[in-house]
């Protein structure tokens, strides 16, 4: 069954390529590991350890967190991409051999949860050019305190689709979960939703996890845990912010 | 009993050898004036291959003291004795050029008289001529040499010429030369330069009037070159059989076949898909093995603080990046490159497989200054099947500097057996390789990147 990984500080080891001897490995702080099966953490690799280090950095200028965020949102593109599925395909190359290939199958979608959500819309046209992008606008309610839908604009046909859902970082996942249960209204099987994230806080993941068993998470890295604020600490401050404006 | 030595594998190291590590050098003597220069660049000009280089010994001139430097502006100094040659440096420079490493030649100014601060660098040629009044002096160069030329022509005809050629090339006036003529460089001629006459082994009487003499110094060179060519070819093919048996070692890096990638090779590698779909995927696909080979180079833990407040500690890269494309294939790469380094500094080594014979060949050679400091380059190539090219571009990088292990070599498709010789030749570098082709595998990639 799966477990709820433990509080305390992520765990810091050497972080380099395995052929290398363990002295040769810089000591780097790593995501935390869970044990859920549809969460998926990008692997931690020094050249991923250090795009993180950069965004997370109070002292990185606006263009290059920009810059250094799209690689790691790439990269998280790229991984939830091969949770899509495929069909073998054999051709014949230009040199007139046989390559026993796949052709992808299947529509996708992104959905932004604004405005932070919509910084991620790059990287995935870096990986699918002319893909379709809806937005959802969830605000927390000055009354309940409780997240609320504001907007949302999708593509007509999104049940049929997969869909990419894109939101930075990963608190509490208040948002996620209310823009989950509004795909899941509009007819899209939880199954072919991915939600993509840079930074997610541990009880988040476990919490959507097990709410969500059949929706994926895609993440570059599970932080320490949320302060007293809910924000993700170590964290990397307000995306939005440090993406749009800072 | 025999024991296993414990350094068997030292033992048992695969070497590559290129083809210039086995230099010819030619030397061409003569007096001055004699169309020593006119005979080493006819020969250059028949031959027209990048690899026959000249070296003039003009350039090993030793700097003038001042007072010798006021000696020279009124002629007064003997440029035509072997003490105004630098035969030390002139000596080491051959031996370096023999090993097949790279050689700085020094830069001689003849109006300032003296050597210039900056050098040229003289790399990779199979075959210097090495063209100078002195070039058959010193016995230390003269068992260096292949082939021993000795010009001749009619002292006469030599002032004539010089007169001419100091006036219009060197910015000195008539009186001067003539003055320079009696009182050095006929004497020494008679000293130093004539008797290298009897140790040559050809004498060229009328400098470059004498086709004759020239054309069977081309076809002397020529047989030569193409001893190195066959040597070389027949060198890689051994390694490959060596290297069959090979297990690849774990700093080589297959990509895993995930649906993407899978998908990805699929869209490039059908004929019908469009240029501008195959550029998409095929930088897509790229950007992904330059992360990749990111994962291979240097950094150092680095505590931060974010704008909470909170420190993390992570990863900073560690020195300069630098990446080296191995043309034209490699160029294709250099889009995903900038986008995750977009200022990485970048250059670039031509190497062409001859089509008859299949012997990769170095063309064009433009490094990074201080290459040999970078923490890492990537050396940059879209295909490599008998891994010939790659063989070379690694060591026309070590040869610059570049630590074995420092490099990172990536290409978008490998065959195994060509893989596998690399890594023998080299076992500490490290290779990305997005998919393992057919063996045989022609280079296709580059021509429709480029759509030519």
């Amino acid at each position: 069954m799966a477990s709820k990984p433990e509080s305390g500080p992520s765990p810091a080891q050497g972080v380099g390529p395995l052929y290398r001897p363990d002295g040769e490995k810089p000591t780097a702080t790593v995501s935390k590991e869970v044990s859920y099966e549809n969460v998926h953490v990008l692997p931690q690799t020094p050249q991923l350890i250090a795009l993180l280090t950069m965004i997370r950095d109070k002292r990185t200028s606006r263009a290059d967190f920009i810059f250094y965020s799209n690689r790691i949102i790439r990269l998280l593109v790229e991984e939830g991409l091969n949770h899509l599925p495929v069909v073998e395909q054999s051709i014949t190359t230009p040199v007139g051999r046989s390559y026993l290939g796949v052709k992808f199958e299947g529509k996708i979608c992104g959905v932004s949860i604004m405005r932070a959500g919509e910084a991620m819309e790059q990287g995935l046209r870096d990986c699918c050019r002319s893909v379709r992008i809806g937005k959802i606008l969830i605000q927390r309610d000055e009354e309940t305190c409780m997240p609320k839908l504001f907007y949302d604009k999708l593509p007509t046909d999104i049940a049929e689709r997969w869909v990419l859902l894109l939101d930075p970082m990963f608190a509490t996942g208040g948002s996620a979960t209310l823009a989950v249960e509004t795909l899941i209204e509009r007819g899209v099987p939880e199954h072919r939703i991915l939600f993509l994230n840079l930074i997610a806080s541990p009880s988040g993941v476990a919490e959507f996890a097990e709410r969500f068993p059949k929706l994926r998470v895609v993440t570059s890295f599970i932080d320490q845990g949320l302060d007293e604020k809910k924000y993700i600490i170590p964290g990397l401050g307000d995306f939005g912010d440090r993406y749009y404006s800072m | 009993m025999e024991s296993i030595s414990p350094f068997c594998s030292l033992s048992t190291e695969v070497r590559y050898s290129p083809p210039w590590q086995d230099l010819s050098i030619i030397g061409i003597a003569g007096s001055s004036g004699s169309g020593k220069s006119s005979v080493a660049m006819e020969i250059v000009k028949s031959l027209n291959l990048p690899w026959v280089v000249i070296l003039v010994m003009d350039s090993f001139y030793k700097t003038l003291t001042s007072e010798e430097h006021h000696k020279a502006h009124a002629n007064e100094y003997d440029f035509d004795c072997p003490e105004s040659i630098d035969f030390d440096i002139l000596v080491e420079t051959l031996r370096d050029l023999k090993k097949g490493k790279k050689a700085n030649i020094p830069v001689y100014s003849f109006a300032e008289h003296q050597r210039q601060s900056h050098t040229t660098t003289l790399y990779s040629p199979r075959v210097i001529i090495l063209e100078g009044i002195l070039a058959l002096h010193d016995p230390r160069i003269v068992e260096m040499l292949d082939v021993k030329i000795f010009v001749e022509a009619d002292m006469d005809v030599c002032l004539g010429r010089r007169v001419l050629r100091d006036v219009r090339e060197r910015g000195r006036d008539v009186e001067g030369i003539i003055k320079q003529w009696f009182e050095f460089v006929k004497p020494s001629y008679t000293r130093f330069v004539e008797p290298q006459r009897p140790i040559s082994d050809i004498i060229i009487p009328r400098g470059i009037e004498n086709k004759t003499a020239i054309d069977m110094v081309v076809k002397h060179i020529q047989r030569k070159l193409q001893e190195k060519s066959d040597t070389h070819t027949q060198a890689l093919r051994e390694l490959g059989l060596i290297a069959a048996a090979v297990e690849l070692p774990s700093n080589v890096h297959v990509l895993p076949s995930t649906p993407q990638f899978v998908g990805m090779n699929t869209i490039l590698q059908t004929p019908e898909t469009e240029q501008e779909d195959f550029i998409f995927y095929f930088d897509r696909l790229v950007s992904i093995l330059i992360e990749k080979a990111l994962d291979m180079t240097s950094y150092v833990s680095a505590k931060v603080e974010t704008p909470q407040g909170n420190t993390y500690l992570g990863l900073h890269p560690k020195g300069t990046v630098s990446a080296v494309a191995i043309l034209r294939g490699g160029s294709c790469m250099e889009t995903a490159l900038k986008r995750s380094i977009p200022d990485c500094i970048t250059g670039r080594v031509l190497i062409q497989t001859n089509e008859i014979n299949e012997e990769p060949e170095l063309h064009y050679l433009k490094l990074p200054s201080q290459i040999e400091e970078h923490a890492a380059v990537i050396l940059m190539d879209s295909q490599m099947s008998s891994g010939g090219a790659a063989l070379m571009a690694v060591r026309v990088l070590i040869d610059h500097g570049v630590e074995q292990g420092r490099i990172v070599f990536v290409t978008c498709a490998a065959g195994e057996r060509g893989l596998k010789r690399l890594t023998a030749v080299y076992p500490r570098l490290n290779v990305i390789v997005g998919r393992i082709e057919e063996e045989g595998e022609p280079r296709w990639i580059e021509k429709r990147y480029f759509g030519c």
